[in-house]
């Protein structure tokens, strides 16, 4: 029994096929995990400190979609006329009338920079 | 029936739009893009259009233009437009794989084999999905044949009725024939410089006028084009999708000067503009040269008749104009004499590789940041080149000793291409 189970330890044709070599299998993917539409999908800079209690934080990077349409509960980046700049905000607060530049569906925030 | 369906996708002012995208404060504001070392207009929108601003002009000849109607200058982000442009290609692939990428702001399909019943419908419902998803508007031609898709295009981004889209397919015989009669003959795809006057001193000023010409006609005025032309415009197609084509083994550019000349400067801007179109064969076919040379003569028939080659072997494989082009600078010095009368001269490339093999096979040896580097500088001027026609952007003569580095001042950020770029927004 031993000199049979020692015999199956150095035989490289027996026991279970080398998972690595499986075509089928792949290792995770973050760009399939957050993008959906990756020709409709940008990257932005979030500025301002206001949200850190929701863990948002000045300078995560928010993942935008433009071909989601919002709904209610969602975040959004729309362009602020007066500011001349880019906003983003829970969908329901923006003005009347401001339009919806994309749909954020993540923000990623670096606990510890590993690309300086 | 066999008859086809192609569409064009012809994105507007594409640079300008781009610009637009990231910086929507500049809609409704007349905005041009300048070619890198913010030479000449490659891009303008429409309110610069109407201000009469020139497309190709030099901005120092035009100041007071721009003065005047507060016009907004660019420099080319090339990085950015390379991007929209890809995401518009990906968009379009998923309608069908039968595409054709005509040039950075046009691509055409094939929807011959697609199961689509209102041609017009389609068209506004796809430029209405690249203007969602994507952000930048498009126009969209459909028509039994390619010259006649452009055209649709053309006449889709006239009038702001059709939104966006103009299908011949489906179209009613007087609507056809009034919607040709409408467009100026110099519109025509393939109709040039030359042949324009031509077809006007022959009365022919509109496409309808030219589609009911005789082929034969056209034929003797424009050569076995023209004939093809008429067809396509009678909606009878000659030009399908290009076809993947066989790469090239070597690629040579030579020139015979004018006059001979002992003039160094003459010789350098020879190996610019010869390494630069050589270089953009090589790209065309994604390939890199592990070879390059430059030969020189003097006159044959001449008394003395003297030739130089120099060859070199590159540690990394390049398609770089750039980089090609000093570095054949370089070994014009090691032969040049201002005593000699030099006749003709030529770049040649060869021992290609396929772009893709560098960066998997032989990534130990390759110096990747700067190859990705000189690769997006090389897309990017190779967007213009095939826009605007060859050598619209061409490496001054005069930086050739220096290593080329394009003018950025007025650049907008590499919103897509630079973790440090990225568009920022606001917390409200």
């Amino acid at each position: 029994m031993r000199e049979d189970k020692e015999d199956q330890g150095i035989s490289v044709h027996t026991g279970f096929p080398n998972p690595a070599t499986d075509a089928s299998l792949r290792s995770l993917d973050l760009n399939k995990l957050l993008i959906a539409h990756s020709a409709s999908t940008y990257l932005f800079r979030v500025r301002g400190n206001e949200w850190e209690q929701a863990g948002v934080f000045d300078g995560d990077i928010a993942i935008v979609d433009r071909a989601l349409s919002p709904r209610k509960a969602d975040t959004v980046i729309w362009w602020n006329e007066h500011q001349e700049s880019f906003a983003i905000s829970a969908y329901h607060t923006i003005p009347a009338g401001a339009t919806v530049w994309g749909v954020v569906t993540a923000t990623i925030h670096e606990h510890r920079k590993i690309h300086p | 029936m066999n008859s086809k369906v192609f569409a064009l996708i012809d994105c507007n002012n594409f640079f300008v739009s781009c610009e637009r995208l990231f910086q929507p404060g500049l809609e409704g504001k007349p905005v041009v893009v300048l070619s890198s070392g913010d030479g000449c207009v490659v891009a303008r929108s429409n309110e610069a259009k109407q201000c009469g601003v020139p497309m190709g002009a030099p901005v120092f000849k035009h100041r007071q233009l721009f003065e005047r109607h507060n016009i907004l200058k660019f420099s080319a982000n090339f990085e950015l437009y390379g991007d929209i442009s890809k995401r518009i290609t990906a968009l379009l692939a998923t309608v069908t794989p039968r595409i054709e990428i005509y040039s950075v702001d046009e691509s055409f399909l094939d929807l011959s084999e697609l199961p689509i019943t209102d041609y017009a419908g389609w068209g506004k419902a796809v430029h209405a999905m690249i203007m969602r998803t994507i952000g930048v508007p498009v126009s969209i031609g459909v028509a039994p044949s390619k010259t006649l898709a452009k055209l649709a295009a053309e006449i889709a981004k006239q009038h702001d009725g059709y939104r966006g889209a103009f299908s011949f397919t489906g179209l009613e015989d007087h609507r056809r024939e009034a919607a040709l009669a409408s467009m100026p003959v110099e519109g025509i795809w393939g109709v040039g410089r030359k042949s324009a006057p031509k077809l006007r001193a022959e009365g022919i000023t509109t496409a309808h006028a030219l589609a009911a010409m005789r082929p034969q006609h056209a034929k003797q005025l424009m050569g076995i084009q023209g004939r093809q032309m008429v067809s396509e415009l009678n909606g009878v197609s000659c030009i399908g999708l290009t076809p993947e084509h066989e790469p090239a083994k070597s690629i040579l550019r030579s020139r015979t000067f004018g006059e001979d000349t002992n003039q160094v400067h003459v010789l350098e801007a020879a190996i610019a503009t010869l390494g630069a179109r050589a270089a953009f064969s090589l790209r065309r076919e994604d390939l890199l040269a592990r070879r390059i040379g430059l030969f020189a003569n003097t006159n044959r028939n001449k008394p003395g008749y003297r030739r130089w080659v120099r060859e070199l072997k590159l540690t990394t494989p390049t398609n770089d104009s750039g980089y090609i082009i000093s570095a054949l600078v370089e070994q014009l010095n090691t032969f040049f004499s201002n005593r000699q009368q030099y006749h003709q001269l030529g770049v040649f490339l060869y021992d290609f590789v396929p772009e893709q093999a560098l960066q998997t096979d032989l990534l130990g040896v390759v110096d990747i940041v700067n190859h990705d580097r000189a690769q997006a500088r090389m897309q990017a001027l190779d967007l213009i080149n095939t826009k605007w026609g060859k050598g619209k952007l061409y490496y001054a003569a005069e930086d050739l000793s220096k290593s080329w580095q394009p003018r950025h001042d007025i650049r907008s950020p590499r919103y897509v291409s630079s973790w440090d770029e990225l568009p920022e927004a606001h917390i409200v």
